[in-house]
């Protein structure tokens, strides 16, 4: 029993050749339109639109979707270790930053949440 | 050796076993600190340092598991159409404080390094600081920051708002569960998330779906904010 039922009802090919597919897509539209857009971005509000307008449906794409999201912590872990590389060039900035990153941080969870508190539901 | 650190398996398999070990230690201890992400990280930075082993060989392999960056940003927008039913009935009111969170963060990250002096590729490398780090990694290539930097003051950031966001929104005096929800995921993207969820279901959901947002928004702005100000 290698091939179980779950087997045949989750295709992943199928499935990562949507998300690749509206990847490229993403990726060609900001060649043409030159846009300063990233086109992975380009890509995500597409996939929302053709699911949105039943282009395409939920189940072509989840299974290739709810695996990359599990894992997209794993996948900036590169990016991470890349600072060793940077470390000594933005140590003599750390006070700045810290202070940069930690008051913007206070401000954006302020202003996101007294508006959400105030006129939401 | 040398030829061994520079063959493609030993940066996937290093980053998979230090990520295993690094999810197995925060199951045991709980503590904020042990994030797996940055447990991962620190362990990867500490062998290459003690093996003396390159970046650049490590990324050989490395760069094949940050490939996935770019699909897994696409895969964002299958969740948020599944999710954006949930939130339907508070649609507006969300988006406009999403926005509004998003912005001010970007203004006075951007705002704040200019005052200080510090070196352009600084302040194009933290505009995108609360947005999620495959957003925030091609937005930084974009306006031409380090991704590597960008990389871990996101992680950081998420780090911040998961210890703490809850409590400075309570000292700031708020309340409402949808509200500080949202405000997890706007400021502090997905490890701001996870404690959202920790919260509520909803909360979480708010929260997720605020990060996708958030990143849309500050894709789109972002450029535009830092040609602003690294004008003068």
């Amino acid at each position: 029993m290698i091939c179980t039922n779950k087997f045949f009802k989750t295709n992943m090919v199928k499935a990562l050749l949507y998300i690749f597919g509206f990847l490229t897509a993403g990726e060609l539209i900001r060649y043409i339109f030159n846009i300063p857009i990233a086109g992975n971005i380009i890509g995500m509000l597409l996939i929302f639109l053709a699911l949105r307008l039943k282009i395409i449906k939920l189940e072509d794409v989840k299974p290739a979707s709810d695996k990359l999201i599990k894992y997209l912590v794993l996948f900036f872990i590169p990016y991470g270790v890349g600072l060793m590389v940077y470390f000594k060039l933005i140590q003599p900035f750390w006070l700045p930053i810290a202070v940069a990153v930690i008051v913007s941080s206070v401000i954006t969870l302020y202003v996101t949440a007294i508006i959400m508190e105030k006129f939401g539901k | 050796m040398k030829e061994i650190f520079q063959l493609p398996v030993f940066g996937v398999f290093i980053t998979l076993l230090a990520f295993v070990v690094a999810v197995k230690i925060k199951k045991k201890w709980n503590y904020i600190l042990f994030n797996p992400v940055l447990l991962a990280i620190n362990f990867i930075i500490i062998f290459l340092l003690v093996f003396n082993v390159n970046f650049e060989d490590y990324n050989n392999g490395g760069k094949f598991l940050s490939f996935f960056l770019g699909p897994a940003v696409v895969a964002l927008g299958v969740f948020f159409f599944e999710k954006y039913a949930e939130v339907k009935q508070n649609l507006k009111p969300f988006l406009i404080a999403v926005t509004a969170g998003g912005l001010s963060g970007i203004l006075s990250v951007v705002l704040i390094l200019v005052l200080f002096k510090v070196p352009d590729f600084i302040v194009q490398s933290l505009a995108a600081k609360s947005v999620t780090a495959p957003i925030a990694i091609q937005i930084s290539k974009l306006v031409g920051g380090v991704p590597e930097i960008t990389a871990s003051i996101v992680i950081a950031v998420g780090i911040f708002g998961n210890a703490f966001g809850p409590w400075i929104l309570r000292l700031l005096g708020i309340k409402n569960k949808i509200a500080i929800g949202a405000s997890l995921g706007t400021a502090a993207h997905a490890i701001g998330t996870a404690r959202a969820f920790e919260v509520g279901k909803l909360p979480g959901v708010y929260s997720g779906l605020a990060m996708c947002i958030n990143g849309i928004i500050t894709a789109i702005l972002a450029p535009y904010i830092l040609d602003l100000f690294l004008l003068f």
